[in-house]
């Protein structure tokens, strides 16, 4: 990453190989056009999903189901997680329960809430939830434990009130392990909003996906393959974007420090 | 065992008894939260009857192919990038397009090709374990001193000796990291495949006791799931320390 940026003529020459060869494969060999439609005529499945706004409704779904979770279970992760990493009693009385329910694959609960909540939008996010909320709360916990502990003592002999302590020491000494929870729980969210439409849903990206493999529509599969991945790819570039911007003081004091 | 542990212990076991008694009490509803007591009977009894062991062995055989096959393909693939910057230029592009995909949206693609045989669940996984083994062979191999190569090559050990002596050993420490992030998503796309489509196997028995009601069946499932995962981490951790000792021992000598 030198601000140099050497197309990489290889790697795409081996990518366009790749789908001349699928291109190829589909027209020569018709009875696998189920399987692998031409590449051309999945793009072209794609453009007309996009055109007549077909695809658009579901990935808003998504998108919003995405968010919602998301944004909640990154609330819900910081503000437990800077309360049991500050709190030792607290984190003692709860450490055993949340090592209880951690190795349980998160989309086990699919289920539950599926019985509790139904089949509805707010199974969904209850669920997203649930499944990103870990990687923060876990990280953050770590983050708070390794905040220097002369750091808040230094805060406490200025006669910093604790809403400041936790505003302008805790909060930031924490961040860069925060973030490693919040990048963590990107792609986990994605994972669990696809799925849960997957397994019950009328709407969204995954329900789109399946249905119309089931209806034996492969083009129209592949193209909303297409759409998550470019969904999750955008997702991914949003997010290292607003850690960038957020996180510049960090690098700018590390170079300091280096200096 | 420590005071905290006691604590966190006592927490737990006060929160169970409030289940079994709001439960008992009828404060909770039934077709939803049943009482805890039921549950580990209901729990119990599959674990006798044969029945959990059974979806256990289903789940594990899918699991563990996907898995194997993932790491037999990705950690050759991943010392060959590592070593050769021209293989991992050519491969580049492609697993960047890939990688991306978020692992579920594969299922589909796996039920056109496979229906809802075996071999749907072993692609889902084979795939979404692939990444991670692969990305952290090639940092793996990529971070090995350079000095341990030049001495393989002053020593004129061969292509295949200096892979299976040196570089093989001095990456693994980051292979098997590899292989542990792996592990738990290898067991929540099993969980996820056998759900969407499947016919046994622990996914599918959890999902289809709640679509017939049967709570106490579905919240077994879980536990089931949940010892599955813990027990799973022990099993790699134990692995990981006997294939590995040598490597903690060197590490603990450098730092006397």
């Amino acid at each position: 990453m030198n601000g140099r940026y050497h197309f990489n003529w290889p790697g795409w020459s081996s990518f366009v190989f790749l789908l001349l060869l699928w291109e190829l494969g589909a027209r020569i060999a018709p009875s696998y056009r189920l399987y692998l439609p031409p590449i051309t005529s999945v793009m072209a499945a794609l453009a007309h999903l996009i055109i007549t706004g077909a695809v658009g409704r579901h990935l808003l779904v998504t998108l919003e189901r995405f968010l919602a979770g998301y944004l909640i279970a990154a609330a819900l992760g910081v503000t437990l997680g800077i309360a049991l990493g500050y709190f030792r009693p607290l984190h003692d009385l709860l450490g055993v329960v949340i090592e209880l329910l951690r190795p349980m694959p998160s989309v086990a609960i699919i289920p539950v809430a599926i019985l509790t909540l139904g089949i509805g939008d707010s199974m969904i996010v209850a669920v997203t939830v649930y499944a990103s909320v870990w990687s923060i709360l876990i990280n953050t916990i770590d983050g708070v434990r390794h905040i220097e502990s002369t750091l808040v003592d230094t805060g406490r002999t200025f006669g910093l009130s604790r809403s400041r302590i936790l505003w302008q020491i805790i909060l930031p000494g924490a961040s860069p392990y925060i973030v490693t929870g919040l990048r963590i729980a990107l792609s986990i969210a994605l994972i669990l909003v696809t799925t849960a439409e997957m397994i019950a849903g009328s709407k969204g990206l995954g329900f789109f996906i399946l249905d119309e493999e089931r209806s034996m529509n492969s083009g129209n599969m592949y193209a909303g393959i297409l759409m998550v991945a470019a969904l999750g790819y955008a997702l991914n570039r949003v997010f290292l974007a607003a850690e960038a911007r957020l996180m510049k003081w960090r690098h700018g004091m590390m170079a300091r420090e280096l200096a | 065992m420590r005071a905290q542990k006691i604590n966190g212990l006592l927490f737990l076991v006060g929160l169970m008894s409030a289940w079994e008694l709001a439960a008992r009490a009828d404060l909770l509803n039934p077709l939803i939260v049943p009482p805890l007591s039921r549950i580990l009977g209901v729990f119990w009894n599959m674990l006798w009857s044969g029945q959990i062991p059974m979806q256990i062995l289903l789940s594990m055989k899918r699991a563990a192919m996907g898995y194997l096959l993932a790491a037999a393909i990705f950690i050759p693939l991943g010392i060959l990038m590592g070593l050769s910057q021209r293989i991992y230029r050519t491969l580049e592009v492609i697993v960047e397009v890939l990688r991306p995909v978020p692992p579920p949206v594969v299922i589909p693609v796996a039920l056109l090709f496979f229906g809802l045989e075996d071999e749907m669940k072993i692609f889902v996984i084979f795939f979404s374990c692939a990444w991670p083994i692969l990305l952290n062979t090639i940092d793996g191999v990529r971070n090995i001193d350079w000095v341990l190569l030049n001495t393989a090559k002053t020593f004129r050990l061969s292509r295949v000796q200096t892979i299976r002596r040196i570089i093989l050993p001095a990456a693994s420490p980051q292979i098997m990291t590899g292989l542990r992030v792996s592990l738990p998503i290898m067991l929540i796309l099993v969980v996820i495949s056998e759900m969407v489509g499947s016919t046994d196997g622990i996914g599918y028995f959890i999902l289809d006791a709640q679509r017939r009601f049967r709570v106490a069946q579905m919240y077994a499932g879980m536990l089931t799931l949940a010892i599955l995962g813990y027990a799973l981490n022990q099993l790699f951790n134990l692995v990981h320390r006997r294939l590995l000792s040598w490597h903690w021992g060197m590490m603990r000598r450098n730092l006397e």
